[in-house]
């Protein structure tokens, strides 16, 4: 468990940062890029990757801030995981989901170096910060020396540690679009122990009106090979009586004809389908939880 | 009598400070001038003819200074094997792959560079062809699979212990029940890996090493490498944990030895975590059927154990470990009829070896399972059913069926401590409420009564202990143990404080150091406080008796006439009466070296105890959550309380692993679903301990000078049988068959799907 050999550079603006990832996307092993090396320095060590180059964003200035604006909040490239441990961060059913979330990731060592962006870029499977970025529709930003482009969160990860990202091009910002005021938010997790990556998860976000779901967004990890949204689900349960019969409907469509789950060690399909299915069911009773929640914010 | 008491009535670790400071030297931080270190290029592949190893690419890395396959060093020693030298014949262990490979993990190639990063990127470029062959992974394939080695069968040993149960006694019996229990491989896990370090001074070779059983290991590369003992010498430094899987010698360890001689130079060997999945041993794996008739009463008629168990590649480490499981079946019953039978086999996984328990862990697992079933057959309490059974305490010495000889036992008395500390009765209360309310989460409660064996077998019923006064007023005393974490610096030299009745801060205490200490057995089976604590207990006592005979001497040859009976030893000072005395520091300044030498030996010691867990399942979800543990030992008469919760909440930690979370899964392709290192292999850490109640009974052992029994090993032992009849009764499962560790939650959801429908 040691590192090959690789050069090392600490860029101290973007303009050198991507310029960095320009030259050393054509080495051999190509280049990688370091903010809080919580994943990386683990594939180096394993050497599960050979980078001839890394390019440390440490030193870059201008990447550290969450900004919450009108309708959306942008997370910079250098915010560490513990920054969503703030309930006051970001307002709204978003706002209250994300501590819930954010103690779900690592542990607090993890926490305190690990980024957002990082664990986006990353494209574990059941990445909770990639989940939350698909299930709200959340826009990637990438820079390289050739100009920006924003790609859809729900595009941008192609598989287990695999994404549309080129190797010069630097995730420079994720914008997570909020929903409206009213709504709630449920998130739930399946893990084997405090330290584990989930095993599967299930976010929703909810907005019923007097009798019935009026929006919602269902999103599933540990479904597929990447975070995804429940489509089918949500079609059945939007409009569908606020009932615990219509939410078990949706969970079952969920598990059963969105989800895609592939066996692992120790999670057989049969299982695995189980678990979203009840996780999303839980979920949805917590996000219509959280929409009286809601209503009391906004009344005070 | 010096105050020992400490926080918890024990003295706290003297080897703390240094730990917690960072200040602790482990082989790995042993600096040395042209120190090189090691790596291993190691088989992806499971099972296969070796065609070729190609290590030309490895020489041109920068930094390597050389690599080798068993080719380039043909006069490699083969791996001496442990216990029972005969299942080694023809099925050599070459310290490198030569024409086969056995196991992914098996070192292909060794590479030695300046530094660590260095060797692994000569390792990395080391290319071996292999010509695939299909793995075997469980021992029920071993048996029906073709012979792994040629003109050898897979059953690589077997044996029988008690009398076939007459059949009339199984059809004539009340109730007969069955189970089928599976006991996975695990990876015994210490915190430090492996650690190797050879240093040649002249012709003698100086080893460093994280090691259990320093002496054997000496022996072992002195005959290996053709060299007299004590041109060796064995020493280990502080270590980080070994679990019985650090008792061998393996490998890698003769590979370095024999190149820091051919080099001239010190070599190391730091085995990293990811390595030691597949290249350590591992533990377990055993497929066991047992068979209990009992009366209408509820008396156990007869009970039946058969043990199919997986050596993995290799038989030489792991062929000890289920005659041990074998010669427990009997457990803590009465039981008129007992028989078990055990067969091992190799197979292609990593090689299995002793772990934490080693045998008694399978054993009790497979009879208190058995135990519950039956209770819950017969409709009758578990608690009571074991009551009904167990050995009364004037049974002892009882020599079980199965052919051990129990010292001493109150097997009663442990379990009604454990049914009292537990609040059984609210527990239960508890249970109804919920079986009434379909809204709840099942509760189940579930127990185990232990017996286990500490000390060792055989030859390794003996220790080596010394004490020695010197002339500046201070003492050092020597054991043949060697600690690999469990406080020995603290716990053996308050055995010869308290002998001494002098302050521990006067004992140096010096083990694991084949230079040091004359001979030892060490560190396994829980034997350390009770053998090497006991022939320290002796040691210091003749040390005493030395002391005064000779202070007598002395006062006589000074004219005085003084019979030794009028010396008496007090607090280091020996007393000659009437006002006169001497220290015993001046006595060794005026008379020389002063050394007493005890080699203690004593049969094996029983241990026994009773442990009870509380669980909630999440039925939809397969949860399992332990909501209580209570934990009754009996390790005999303790030296040292604090160190021995230390040991028992360790091992219990260890045993929620197994039941719950750890396994090494095989893929068809033979190798170890393992890539993600410690997000695959789960491993139970703080958040994962609930709450738990620890207490004691005493029952001395009746053959040691201290009342000593083993402590160490029980917890694993203990707890997967406890939680896995804690989750059978929750889900009120009549065939608990499909309940095999480690309990996933997709094991627990199909167990309890299968129950509801």
């Amino acid at each position: 468990m040691k590192a090959p050999p690789f050069d090392l550079v600490a860029p101290t603006s973007i303009e050198d940062a991507v310029l960095a990832l320009a030259a050393g996307a054509d080495r051999p092993g190509g280049v990688a890029v370091l903010a809080g090396g919580q994943s990386l320095l683990l594939d180096l060590h394993h050497r599960r990757v050979r980078p001839g180059l890394v390019v440390d964003l440490r030193r870059v200035p201008g990447l550290g801030a969450v900004d919450v604006h009108g309708s959306g909040v942008r997370i910079g490239a250098l915010v560490r995981h513990r920054a969503f441990e703030d309930p006051a961060l970001v307002p709204g059913a978003v706002g209250r989901v994300l501590p819930v979330m954010a103690e779900h990731v690592g542990h607090p060592p993890i926490r305190e170096l690990g980024t957002f962006c990082g664990s986006l870029a990353w494209a574990h499977p059941t990445a909770e910060w990639a989940l939350l970025a698909v299930t709200l529709g959340a826009q990637v930003t990438l820079r390289s020396a050739a100009g920006t482009r924003t790609v859809a969160a729900a595009e941008f990860s192609t598989g287990p540690h695999a994404t549309v990202r080129g190797d010069a091009e630097l995730l420079t910002a994720v914008d997570l679009p909020l929903p409206p005021p009213g709504a709630g938010a449920g998130f739930v997790e399946h893990r084997r122990t405090e330290a584990s990556f989930a095993a599967a998860a299930a976010l929703v976000v909810l907005e019923v009106g007097d009798v019935s779901v009026r929006a919602c967004r269902i999103g599933l990890a540990g479904a597929a090979d990447r975070p995804v949204r429940a489509t089918r689900a949500e079609a059945v349960l939007t409009g569908a009586p606020v009932t615990a019969e219509s939410f078990a409907a949706a969970a079952r469509v969920a598990a059963h004809e969105d989800a895609d789950p592939r066996a692992e060690p120790h999670g057989p399909v049969d299982h695995r389908r189980q678990v979203l299915s009840v996780l999303v069911r839980r979920a949805l009773v917590a996000a219509l939880d959280d929409t009286a929640r809601a209503g009391g914010e906004e009344a005070a | 009598m010096p105050d020992h008491a400490g926080p918890a009535g024990g003295l706290t670790r003297r080897e703390d400070l240094r730990l917690l400071r960072g200040e602790g030297r482990f082989v790995a931080d042993l600096a040395l001038p042209r120190l090189l270190d090691a790596a291993f290029a190691r088989s992806r592949v499971a099972h296969g003819v070796l065609v070729d190893v190609d290590v030309s690419a490895a020489r041109q890395v920068p930094g390597v200074l050389g690599a080798w396959s068993a080719r380039d060093l043909p006069d490699l020693p083969v791996v001496p094997p442990f216990g029972q030298p005969g299942v080694a014949e023809g099925r050599d262990w070459p310290a490198l792959a030569d024409d086969r490979v056995r196991h992914v993990g098996q070192p292909l190639a060794v590479v030695v560079a300046a530094d660590r990063y260095r060797a692994e990127d000569g390792a990395d470029a080391v290319r071996a062809r292999i010509d695939a062959l299909p793995p075997v992974l469980t021992p029920q394939d071993a048996l029906s699979g073709p012979e792994l080695f040629p003109g050898h069968d897979n059953v690589a040993d077997e044996a029988e212990f008690g009398d076939p149960v007459p059949e009339e006694v199984w059809a004539s019996a009340h109730l007969v029940v069955e189970g089928r229990y599976r006991q996975q491989l695990v990876s015994p896990f210490s915190m430090e890996a492996r650690a190797f370090l050879a240093v040649p001074e002249g012709e003698q070779l100086h080893v460093w090493v994280s090691h259990q059983a320093p002496h054997r290991l000496r022996d072992n590369i002195a005959q290996a490498l053709g060299l007299a003992p004590d041109a060796v010498r064995v020493q280990v430094p502080d270590a980080g944990g070994a679990f019985g899987s650090k008792s061998a010698t393996f490998p890698e360890y003769l590979v370095v030895a024999a190149l820091a001689r051919r080099l001239g130079r010190p070599v190391r060997w730091i085995e990293d975590r990811a390595e030691a999945f597949t290249a350590h041993t591992h533990g377990r794996g055993q497929d066991q059927r047992t068979r209990l008739a009992l009366d209408a009463d509820g008396r156990f008629l007869a009970f039946e154990l058969d043990v199919l168990a997986n050596l993995g590649a290799y038989p030489h480490t792991g062929v000890v470990v289920p005659q041990q499981t074998a010669l427990m079946a009997t457990g803590a019953y009465a039981t008129p009829h007992v028989h078990s039978r055990m067969r091992c086999v190799v197979t292609t996984t990593t090689p299995t070896a002793p772990y934490r328990g080693a045998g008694r862990p399978e054993a009790a697992y497979a009879v208190e399972r058995t135990v519950e079933l039956a209770a819950r057959r017969l409709g009758v309490d578990p608690v009571q059913l074991r009551r009904r059974n167990f050995l009364a305490p004037e049974a002892f010495p009882y020599d079980t069926p199965t052919g051990r000889r129990y010292d001493s036992g109150e097997y009663a008395r442990a379990l009604e401590r454990c049914v009292e500390a537990l609040a059984l009765d609210a527990w239960r209360a508890e249970q109804r409420r919920r079986r009434d309310d379909p809204a709840a989460r099942p509760l189940g409660i579930g127990f185990c009564t232990y017996v286990e064996r500490s000390g060792g077998d055989g030859p390794m019923l003996r220790e080596f202990g010394s004490v020695e006064a010197l002339a500046d007023g201070t003492f050092v005393a020597r054991c043949g143990t060697s600690s690999t974490g469990q406080g020995h610096e603290t716990a053996l030299a308050q055995v010869v404080a308290d002998v001494l009745g002098v302050d521990l801060e006067r004992i140096r205490y010096v083990a694991a150091d084949t230079g040091e200490v004359a001979s030892g057995v060490g560190s396994f089976g829980s034997r350390s406080m009770q053998m090497g604590g006991a022939a320290l207990h002796l040691a210091a006592g003749e040390l005493v008796d030395l002391a005064r005979r000779r202070a007598a001497q002395r006062a006589s040859e000074g004219g005085a006439l003084v019979p030794v009976a009028g010396v008496t030893w007090t607090t280091g000072r020996l007393d000659l009466g009437g006002g006169q005395g001497i220290d015993v520091g001046d006595l060794v300044a005026a008379t020389g070296p002063l050394r007493a030498d005890h080699e203690f030996r004593q049969d094996a010691a029983f241990p026994f105890g009773s442990y009870a867990a509380v669980v909630e399942v999440d039925v939809e979800l397969g949860d399992v959550e332990v909501l209580r543990l209570v934990a009754v030992d009996d390790y005999g008469v303790v030296v040292n309380p604090v160190l021995t919760r230390g040991q028992t909440v360790g091992s219990i930690v260890q045993g929620l692993g197994q039941v719950l979370y750890e396994e090494v899964p095989y893929a068809a392709d033979g190798r170890p679903s393992l890539d993600a290192g410690l997000f695959d292999y789960l491993v139970p850490t703080l958040s994962e301990v609930p709450p738990m109640t620890l207490e004691e009974t005493v029952t001395p052992d009746p053959g040691n000078p201290l009342g000593a029994k083993g402590a160490g090993e029980a917890g694993c032992i203990g707890v997967p049988p406890a939680v896995v009849n804690a989750v059978a009764d929750a889900l009120e499962l009549d065939d608990p068959g499909t309940l095999q560790m480690p309990l996933t939650p997709a094991v627990v959801w199909r167990a309890a799907a299968g129950a509801a429908s």
